[in-house]
């Protein structure tokens, strides 16, 4: 009898030992009672966000298919899906297509950002190492991020369902929301988060005094949003709403002040230098998502160098986009830039700038040309270009705009002077030449050419077209909402309130 | 783990105890120990001849054999009806041959997976890891074998194979060690070995010595695969097909200004595409295959063994494929004392497998596509060429396996007691280099570690009780432990320093600040990922059986499953299976001649189906979630690691209950006239519940989908049976046996209460079956704009684009004038309705002669491959996965005239897969093999050598294959019944062969 007790004893053991066996926790992924304990976890929070940004902007090239391809300037050789971009056929069924008309990856920023609002407080509760100003300063950047997300979306579809809480365990579905209450709310959301932010991390601004998560300010410049960062997605937010006085006002703050953010100027070399303005991240880069070669970020997939590099940039034989000489020959009509010019035999100045291979038969736009560690390599397509949003030269000119647009032409000009300065050889002679007739068309010449390839044509000419009203087959896309991509059908099947943009039904 | 310890260390104290135990054997009384004595103190032992010790242990398995007979219908088989099949893994042994089991062949290659259904996909497979779920359990001598984790899919761009090796695991069975192989169907018998054999269980039993005092036996054949007859085609061939749309939609030879035609095909002087289209001497060959084993086995009753060892070989046909396995196998049992059976097997394998060299699997792997624009070219000194720099680099892929056990037995008269450890351990190694000539002066170095553990304690005590010689009881109860690990390490670089360092060094001393930095590869091109996951499962059940008079049957079993994997609200699950059969014969046809056995049966029950993923047992959940296409593993932002919700792989919420499968199998058994003519019918049908599906969802909260329980899916047919022997003369016999299954499955229901559910390119609709294809209705061209019916002024639309000239006519189903998803109809099956095997075996003399047939019908498949071939406007010169040309390209599949001329450029893509266009049978008869053998052991015996079995045969296998399908095989074809043509052939083979035993 003894020995059938020593059984019971021992099954007992062993049963209550095998039974936690059974509580294992997950080593691949991380369960609710384990987040949100440690100051690890609110880095790993706010970084998810601006990854989760980074994510929706580089999926399958969107910021440049959006922005850059989407105009019809560029061509594109042999993609079938990018030649329907051209042809505004938005609605064709390609499956890049088909991914871009699909707002999921967007909506992740703003869940991130909205998980993230919500229990970050715990962080607090829990680590004392998370600080006050720690946790401000990384709320202020989660609400940033979540109104630039709505800012990003309002300019793709217009209208889009309006969320700002993470409503997790009973999400439901919502109807498209009116852009304008969105860009109202968004405005509102960034000037606050703008109070918070600090102009530089970890270099001892007042608002965010130490290092920031133990890192110095190399490690943080570029990476992070910062005060400017704010006015100047404000600056932008306002002229996409027509607001001009506000454009003028929150780019001027940028003017005033981006020098506390360790910003400036770019030279034209600098500018299209393969380890250049785009290569890792840097102060300069406004707001900007690098993929810096160092930290193993690079990948041949969600860079522009994907769509535009090809013979004899890289070894590839034909590139998926490419600008014909003609238009470059349209666009480059001021002398003595040095972006790109001919000479007066017809040849490229400054071959491997803008473009390279002016008179081959696909010229290759080679602006941003980050190959590998910022090198020349031809043969491996892996590309670490930062994705640029914005920089000081957008502002500059966005400020520009403004003031014409409120008919302040000298002093557009002026603004438009201190960025040509930076582009043309002998910015005395220019000043001269220029036209002011129509000043508002040199800023936006002069937009198009200095921030070719940064997704952002596509805003410029309806921004312009907005102002001009002269374009009728372009006022009418935009006033039937053709300006705007069609809602992925997905989209529409999972949530009946949706409706379709009407210009793609 | 340190429960895990615990739970080892008992483990340990039992078998340590016993082993003393085994050293003292010759005097058990002084070894007696603490463990020892837990199962002695309930019975006396008499002292029974030694010899008579394990003869009652067979008699009562043959006993509980016929008993469970009646009460299940699986089907078990010896193995040496099967073993004459060149066959290399278990899957392409087990085809054909059990009714109700389906076997996927998809492609030639040796040693690529296979995957196995029985009774239908208890999902949707909508994915390869689905694959992973609908598997069924393969059990070797009471080892529940681990597979592969589907896991490491989770990294990868896409799925086309595992990262790692991607060995079929099951090539590590060496069929001459097996003595039978038993296909487990229903609850009755898959109860017991609980929720890992929820999709069915496959039990094989390892060769014992079996109580002979010396025993050698020696199989081994030797055999060539035969290359195929196929017709190629070159640059021209492909340039006049290409002709023919231009000279239809194009006024000047080009669609648009900046059109532009491949430079390969346009330069017709050109003798490297358009010249001699030769490459299929080196893709094509003639390869042998060979097989191996030699056993050895003896001892007495009390204590004896078999060990056997064997190398098997088999080359494919195409590509330079082929796996070699080397295998030995060891088991002993011994009775040290007459009430206790010790017994231990080890079971090791190695597999190296040569994989194809497809460009589509490389550039995969390699997750980088370089320029496309010039395929490789038909020509075969230009194919050596590239074939010459495939070589300096290599593609190792390893597997080894080893399963083992050891039991204990202890007898005490009536009541019994067994307790086993069971372990099995696979791990994979996949090294690759690439040189730089293969991909535009980049090399390419990746090193795969990956394995996968299952240990097992498994203890069972059981009592008989037989009254007054009518009543029979059995009574059950058992307990087991699983762990299972699974864990891998993959690391691949880029851009080596030169050709001849092939491997990512890394730097090796922990003193150097750069320690563990890539030497040769750059650090910023090296990437390293480790994944691993647990899953443990916890049982007890209780059994009992009860037959009355050899004529009533009832058998209950209650079980009780814990699984890490669930989550912690539903840890626990309880299932039941109540089974009963009926002997009619022994009830009503005691003194009928023609009926010798009628046994009616039924079962009934449930089994928990458990989750492969830790991931859903916590409930919401965090990782880096912030990849994007063609760039999936982001870790983080700025060299931080990152956690965001699992946006990409979808919400899990809380409240998730196990899934379970309900089953009911009605079966009868019938020996007719002198036992010559056996009929076995099984009506069954199974439902599984609760499962969790992903439903696209919550996108205006980022996720993907929403992982939701509440799928349910039956599958409901008919298992047919019929053996018989035609004619049974001396000297000639006949038997002739089919196998058949009919399978018919449906979805029940969708979470939510959902009707309908579209989840990529499949749609789930409920009351449909799962395995449909959904597909435009293709009923022609619209040859000029004018055809396009107009309603209100506007054309027919697709997808928002007005219907042009050259378009396809599809059918507008719900009339509203736009063709769109929901003009796509759910049409064919891609799994068989109807599926078996139709042997006859003819023997004369010494002569034997035997012939099997294998069939499917009422299936279909989507021609992909053709699809892609017309599509060539948008499968060209891009650097993407479309524009991949293997050089099988240059191979002419199909008959290209059956197909109408669309305007290959409108952006409706005419050539789409999704249209019923390229939907065909795909319903098939094989002759699988023909194998003709002579016994010359009846020779030898009369000149008294001392031989039992002497047979010496030949074999043909894959003869020949009666298909109304135009492509290639149409077995060879993807799980989702999509023939891309990445298939290799299955070869015809001949072999010959001689099995022995001395």
């Amino acid at each position: 009898m003894k020995n059938i007790l020593y059984i019971l004893l021992i099954s007992l053991v062993a049963f209550s030992s095998c039974n936690k066996a059974l509580e294992t926790d997950s080593t691949r992924v991380v369960g609710e009672k384990n987040a949100w304990n440690t100051v690890e976890d609110a880095r790993s929070g706010i970084l998810g966000v601006y990854a989760l940004t980074r994510a929706a902007l580089s999926d399958n090239n969107g910021h440049w298919i959006y922005g850059d391809v989407r105009t019809g300037e560029f061509l594109s050789p042999k993609r079938q899906d990018l030649k329907a971009v051209i042809g505004n056929n938005l609605n064709a069924s390609y499956p890049v297509l088909e991914s871009l008309s699909d707002w999921t990856r967007f909506y992740a920023i703003v869940n991130g950002a909205n998980v993230f609002l919500e229990n970050v407080a715990h962080v607090k509760d829990t680590d004392k190492r998370y600080t006050t100003n720690n946790m401000t300063v990384d709320i202020a950047q989660a609400r940033f991020l979540r109104a630039f997300a709505y800012f990003y979306m309002v300019r793709i579809w217009g209208d889009v369902p309006f969320i700002t809480s993470s409503d997790e365990g009973n999400f439901a579905n919502k109807p498209r929301e009116s852009q304008a209450r969105i860009l109202a709310w968004a405005e509102q959301e960034i000037l606050k988060a703008a109070n918070d932010l600090p102009f530089i991390y970890s270099a001892g601004d007042v608002q965010q005094p130490s290092d920031y998560y133990n890192e110095n300010s190399t490690r943080w410049g570029g990476a992070l949003a910062t005060k400017n960062t704010a006015y100047a997605i404000l600056a932008h937010l306002a002229a996409w709403n027509g607001d001009y006085t506000n454009v003028s006002k929150y780019a001027k703050f940028v003017e005033d002040n981006y020098s506390k953010s360790g910003g400036g100027f770019t030279s034209s070399t600098d500018l299209s230098n393969s380890n250049g303005f785009f290569y890792n991240k840097n102060t300069r880069q406004m707001f900007g998502f690098n993929s810096d070669y160092g930290h193993v970020d690079g990948s041949s997939t969600g860079h522009i160098e994907e769509l535009t590099l090809a013979e004899p940039v890289t070894t590839k034989s034909v590139p998926d986009i490419y600008l014909p000489k003609d238009s470059i020959l349209k666009y480059f009509n001021i002398a003595k830039d040095q972006r790109f010019g001919v000479d007066t035999l017809g040849q490229a100045r400054f071959d491997g700038r803008y473009f390279t291979n002016l008179n081959g038969k696909y010229p290759i736009f080679s602006k941003i040309k980050v190959i590998q560690g910022g090198g020349t390599d031809p043969n491996f397509r892996y590309f670490t270009s930062a994705l640029i949003f914005t920089r000081l030269e957008d502002i500059v000119l966005l400020r520009a705009e403004a003031l014409s647009v409120l008919g302040d032409q000298n002093g557009a000009l002026n603004e438009l002077l201190v960025v040509q300065g930076r582009r043309y050889d002998d910015i005395n002679a220019l000043a001269l030449s220029l036209n002011t007739s129509d000043v508002i068309k040199l800023i936006f010449e002069e937009r198009h050419r200095e921030l070719m390839g940064e997704g952002s044509r596509w805003y410029d000419l309806i921004r312009y077209n907005k102002i001009k009203q002269n374009d009728a087959k372009f006022m009418n896309l935009i006033n039937s909402g053709g300006i705007y991509w069609p809602v992925s059908r997905k989209l529409i099947s999972q949530n009946s309130l949706l409706t379709q943009n009407a210009y793609w039904r | 783990m340190r429960y895990l310890g615990v739970c080892l260390v008992l483990f340990a104290a039992l078998t340590l105890n016993v082993l003393s135990s085994y050293a003292t054997g010759n005097k058990p009384n002084t070894g007696r120990t603490f463990n020892y004595s837990l199962f002695q103190d309930t019975t006396k032992n008499k002292n029974l001849p030694e010899k008579d010790s394990l003869r009652i242990d067979s008699l009562a398995q043959i006993k509980s054999k016929t008993l469970y007979n009646k009460l299940a219908g699986g089907v078990k088989k010896e193995t040496k009806d099967l073993s004459l099949f060149p066959a290399i893994s278990l899957q392409q042994n087990l085809k054909g041959n059990y009714a109700g089991l389906y076997v996927q062949e998809p492609s030639g290659e040796p040693g690529s997976i296979q995957n196995m259904f029985i009774r239908g996909v208890p999902m949707p497979l909508l994915s390869k890891k689905d694959l992973y779920d609908a598997q069924p359990l393969v059990v070797l001598d009471g080892i529940p074998l681990v597979r592969e984790h589907p896991f490491a899919f989770d990294t990868q761009q896409f799925d086309f194979n595992r990262i790692g090796p991607a060995t079929n695991l099951l090539a590590g069975i060496d069929l001459n060690n097996i003595a039978s192989i038993e296909v487990l169907k229903d609850l009755a018998t898959t109860s017991i070995y609980g929720p890992r054999g929820v999709n069915g269980v496959i039990v094989l039993t390892s060769k014992s010595a079996g109580g002979k005092y010396r025993a050698i036996s020696f199989n081994s054949y030797i055999g060539m695969v035969q290359k195929p007859y196929v017709n190629t085609i070159n640059g021209k061939y492909e340039n006049e097909f290409r002709q023919r749309f231009y000279d239809l939609y194009t006024t000047n030879g080009r669609y648009s200004d900046d059109e532009e035609y491949p430079v390969y095909l346009s330069d017709s002087l050109n003798n490297v595409y358009s010249g001699k289209s030769d490459w299929t001497d080196l893709y094509y060959k003639n390869a042998l295959i060979y097989g191996v084993n030699f056993s050895l086995a003896g001892g007495t009753d009390r204590a004896n063994f078999r060990f056997a060892l064997g190398n098997t070989k088999s080359e494919g046909v195409a590509d330079e494929t082929g796996i070699d396995r080397y295998s030995a196998t060891f088991n002993i049992n011994m009775r040290p004392t007459k009430w206790l059976l010790f017994s231990t097997m080890i079971n090791a394998n190695r597999l190296n497998r040569d994989r194809n060299r497809t460009l589509r699997d490389r550039f995969a792997q390699v997750n980088y596509f370089p320029d496309l624009s010039a395929p490789l070219p038909p020509n075969k000194d230009f194919y050596a060429s590239y074939l010459q720099e495939y070589r300096k680099g290599f593609d190792d892929n390893k597997t080894n396996t080893i399963q083992g056990y050891a039991k204990l037995e202890g007898t005490f008269g009536k009541f019994k007691v067994i307790s086993s450890f069971n372990a099995d351990y696979s791990e994979g190694y996949r090294d690759v280099f690439y040189a730089r000539t293969l991909l535009q002066g980049n090399s390419y170095a990746s090193n795969y570690y990956g394995f996968s553990q299952r240990l097992m304690m498994d203890n069972k005590a059981t009592y008989d009780l037989n009254l007054n010689k009518i009543h029979d009881f059995h009574f059950e109860v058992g307990q087991s432990m699983q762990w299972d690990i699974y864990k891998y390490n993959n690391a691949y670089a880029y851009k080596g320093v030169n050709d001849y360092i092939k491997i990512n060094l890394l730097q090796s001393d922990p003193n150097l600040p750069n320690y563990l930095t890539p030497l040769a590869f750059p650090r910023e091109l090296s990437y390293r990922f480790v994944d691993k996951t647990e899953d443990n499962l916890l049982s007890f059940y209780g059994k009992a059986d009860y037959s009355f008079s050899d004529k009533y049957f009832v058998s209950a079993i209650l079980r009780l499953d814990g699984s890490s994997n669930a989550q912690p609200t539903s840890r626990w699950f309880y299932s039941p299976t109540l089974s009963a059969a009926w002997n009619v014969k022994n009830e009503f046809l005691k003194d009928s001649r023609w009926i010798d056995d009628l046994v009616l049966r039924a079962s009934v029950g449930r089994m928990g189906r458990p989750f492969s993923y830790d991931n859903y047992a916590q409930g919401p959940q965090y990782t880096a979630s912030v990849g994007y296409t063609g760039n999936l593993t982001v870790p983080g932002y700025n060299a931080f690691g990152v956690l965001t919700r699992t946006y990409q792989f979808g919400w899990v919420g809380y409240g998730v209950p196990w899934s379970y499968s309900d089953q009911v199998n009605i079966g009868a058994d019938a020996s007719l006239l002198k036992n010559r003519l056996h009929v076995s019918v099984d009506l069954y049908s199974k439902t599984e519940k609760n499962q969790l599906i992903g439903i696209p969802a919550f996108a205006e909260y980022g996720y993907k989908q929403s992982i939701e329980s509440g799928m349910s899916v039956n599958n409901m047919g008919v298992d047919l049976t019929i053996s018989g022997l035609v004619i049974s003369k001396s000297k000639f016999s006949w038997n002739s046996s089919l196998n058949l299954n009919h399978n018919a499955n449906e979805l029940k229901a969708l979470p939510r209460g959902l009707d309908q559910l579209v989840v990529g390119n499949r749609f789930l609709k409920v009351g449909q079956p799962v395995d449909q294809y959904w597909l435009l209705v293709n009923n022609g061209i619209y040859t000029s704009d004018a055809d396009v019916p107009v309603v209100n002024g506007q054309k027919l639309k697709y997808k928002g684009i007005p219907l042009k000239a050259g378009d396809p006519r599809w059918q507008d189903q719900n009339g509203d004038n736009t063709i769109d998803d929901n003009d796509k109809v759910l049409k064919g099956h891609s799994l068989p309705t109807v599926a078996g095997g139709f042997d006859n075996n003819f023997k004369y003399g010494n002569w034997s002669l035997a012939t099997s047939l294998y069939f499917n019908l009422g299936r279909k498949l989507i021609n992909q491959e053709m699809a892609n071939r017309f599509d060539f406007v948008n499968r060209e010169g891009n650097t993407d996965i479309t524009s991949v040309k293997e050089i099988t390209f240059w191979e002419k599949r199909g008959d290209y005239s059956k197909y109408p001329l669309y305007n290959p450029w409108s952006t409706v893509i005419p050539y789409r897969a999704d249209q019923d266009l390229f939907l065909e049978n795909a319903s098939f008869l094989k002759l699988r093999q023909v194998s003709l053998g002579y016994e010359l052991g009846n020779l030898l015996k009369k000149k008294n050598i001392k031989i039992n079995k002497f047979l010496v045969y030949g074999a043909v296998s894959n003869i020949f294959t009666i298909t109304p399908y135009t492509g290639q095989d149409p077995e060879l074809v993807n799980y989702d019944g999509i023939d891309t043509g990445y298939g290799q052939p299955i070869p015809r083979t001949y072999t010959v062969g001689v099995k022995m035993e001395l």
